[in-house]
């Protein structure tokens, strides 16, 4: 095995559907040229098949030193079988240090599954990236225990160093072209080996209301939420005020609400106008979803909930009434 | 006949973890361990498969001793079989290394055509084991499977439809397939009185790191881990807000509905 100084260059995998790049793939490109240029490395960003200029353009932007191209038979449509053979493939090639990889559900199927194969360590839902120079190890800092605590996970022997993103973790910042240079890499994966086909797909059929990452408003339903029956209300409130009804994990949990709707670390990060959080304790997996909000109340009947450490304005009284009281008044 | 593998968890309620505010360190004491939740949902679409389908409906999980009260609500929820594979040796195994020694048990139970799992532990969460048990177990994927729609023996094939971030898949792969579901068709059944009784007396296969031959021990436990974990610090508390009180909760309201206003 190689020492693991003889790692070099950082990559990002460029999540694309032909037409434009996942937003998220952008994110940690910017946040990744922080950590390649605190470790002196370089940024490469991985793109398989084509890509408009425009779209090539906004990954240069995010001061990009290298473009690997990878054209090849297996990639017509996102599959695990192909991406995890072309990553193994690539990364016993070129040796890079890390790879990030936006944590969509696609990442998130595919990522851990070559870091499986290299074999290598793998991280998830780091909400903060540090590079230590001591140890010339990535931190990858999550909550951790339900937003209990906070770990700080590292990969301190095996490279690369893999971590799946979600999604809004980091900011699209591009802080601009740099000299690049391109690798062309041809790597073919037999079509009849790809193991999943797909029949059919249905573009959501616009539920609009299950897509909370833009919304202005958020009203947040958290585990002091008596029942089903109590939402009404919340989905009410959040109509009036143009926004989106969402909800924190154990709410899910009690399966009151989709997945889609669970802000925090484990779900989607958020960054509305205003947050009214209703009968939210203020787990910090919960808090990382939120941090970017321009206005955060928090409405509790617990004068102790963490909740109140991470708002702008707090409200000790019962959830219900005075979701009740603010429709009356909205 | 289906031979499927239900891959558990037992995980401590983390709701109700506190920390100590004077050491910042967890307290577990008095915490109850309970069924990874996602995991009841894996094994009702594995049960419902076996119901269809028929076949047999094995759970298997890695962890302390008391992990056995995880398997045997399995049991008594319509698990045939459960396994559990303990021992000191596993102890501080990252998802690299409990996928090893998992699938590597798993080769004693016979070959599986569907292998179910968690979308993400309560405790961990990270949401990595179905990937890696598929890879571990050279399988297909359908990860958050909405509803399975059908299975052909003869084909070895399983189509499902997948909740995507922006639209419904239908998609066909091929067995042995690894899967992780949604909860909305697959609720936890809840168990009857006999069943439950049934579970209490069952049999538990276990396993040790002596007992699963060739087993790897620089690939287990906190050697075989990659990733580790050099510290862990309590959140930083953030500012406390202005705290709204206006004398009474109407007035309070009015208050913060003229804050919201401002903004908007």
């Amino acid at each position: 095995m190689k020492n693991k100084s003889e790692y070099r260059d950082m990559w990002v995998f460029i999540q694309h559907d032909g037409k434009t790049v996942e937003p998220v793939s952008l994110e940690l490109c910017c946040e990744t040229r922080k950590l390649c240029d605190a470790a002196g490395e370089k940024l490469a960003a991985v793109i398989v098949g084509e890509l408009s200029e425009a779209e090539l353009d906004k990954v240069l932007d995010c001061g990009v030193d290298k473009l690997i191209r990878v054209s090849g038979t297996g990639y017509d449509y996102l599959n695990v079988d192909a991406y995890a053979n072309l990553f193994t493939v690539l990364c016993r090639k070129y040796a890079p240090s890390a790879v990030m990889v936006g944590g969509t559900i696609f990442g998130r199927d595919f990522a851990p599954r070559f870091a499986c194969r290299l074999p290598t360590g793998c991280t998830s839902d780091a909400t903060e990236l540090v590079y230590d120079a001591n140890t010339g190890d990535i931190e990858f800092v999550e909550p951790a225990v339900g937003g209990k605590m906070m770990a700080v996970i590292t990969v301190p022997v095996m490279r690369p160093q893999v971590g799946t993103i979600r999604p809004g973790t980091f900011k699209y910042a591009p802080t601009g072209k740099r000299e690049w240079s391109v690798i062309e890499e041809t790597v073919d994966f037999p079509v009849e080996n790809i193991r999943t086909r797909i029949l059919d797909f249905l573009q959501e059929e616009t539920d609009e209301s299950l897509n909370i990452a833009d919304a202005e408003v958020i009203v947040c339903v958290g585990n002091g939420l008596k029942g089903a029956d109590a939402l009404p209300r919340y989905r009410a409130l959040a109509e009036k005020l143009g926004g989106k009804l969402a909800c924190s994990r154990p709410v899910f949990d009690r399966g009151l609400l989709p997945y889609k709707l669970v802000v925090g670390q484990s779900g989607v990060v958020v960054k509305p106008k205003v947050y009214l959080a209703f009968g939210v304790s203020g787990a910090i997996n919960h808090v990382t979803g939120f941090t970017d909000s321009d206005l955060v109340i928090a409405v509790n009947s617990d004068p102790d909930a963490p909740i109140f450490n991470y708002c702008d304005y707090g409200l000790v009284g019962d959830m219900d009434e005075v979701c009740e009281m603010m429709l009356d008044r909205s | 006949m289906l031979n499927i593998l239900v891959c558990v968890k037992q995980v401590p309620d983390v709701n109700l973890v506190k920390i100590d505010p004077v050491t910042g360190s967890l307290i577990r004491k008095g915490v109850p361990a309970i069924l990874n939740p996602l995991d009841a949902n894996a094994l009702e679409a594995a049960v419902q498969m076996k119901e269809q389908y028929g076949g047999t409906v094995t759970c298997i999980t890695m962890g302390p001793d008391q992990a056995e009260e995880a398997l045997r609500e399995c049991l008594a929820a319509g698990a045939d079989k459960a396994v559990l594979l303990s021992d000191r040796a596993f102890a501080n195994a990252d998802t690299l290394a409990t996928s090893y020694v998992i699938a590597s048990a798993a080769k004693l139970l016979g070959k599986f055509d569907l292998i179910f799992c968690g979308k993400e532990s309560l405790d961990g969460a990270t949401g990595q084991m179905a990937s890696q048990l598929a890879e571990r177990f050279d399988a297909s994927q359908l990860s958050c499977t909405e509803e399975i729609l059908s299975l052909d023996e003869a084909k070895k094939t399983i189509t499902a439809r997948r909740e995507l971030e922006k639209g419904v898949e239908t998609a066909q792969a091929q067995l042995p397939c690894l899967l992780t579901v949604e909860k909305t068709n697959y609720h936890p059944r809840i168990p009857n009185l006999k069943s439950w009784k049934a579970s209490r007396t069952a049999e538990i296969l276990r396993y040790n790191s002596q007992t699963i031959p060739g087993l790897d021990p620089a690939q287990i436990g906190d050697p075989g881990s990659p990733t580790k974990v050099p510290r862990t610090y309590p959140p930083e508390a953030g500012s406390k807000g202005v705290m709204i009180d206006e004398g009474n909760l109407d007035k309070s309201v009015e208050k913060l509905a003229g804050l919201i206003r401002e903004v908007l």
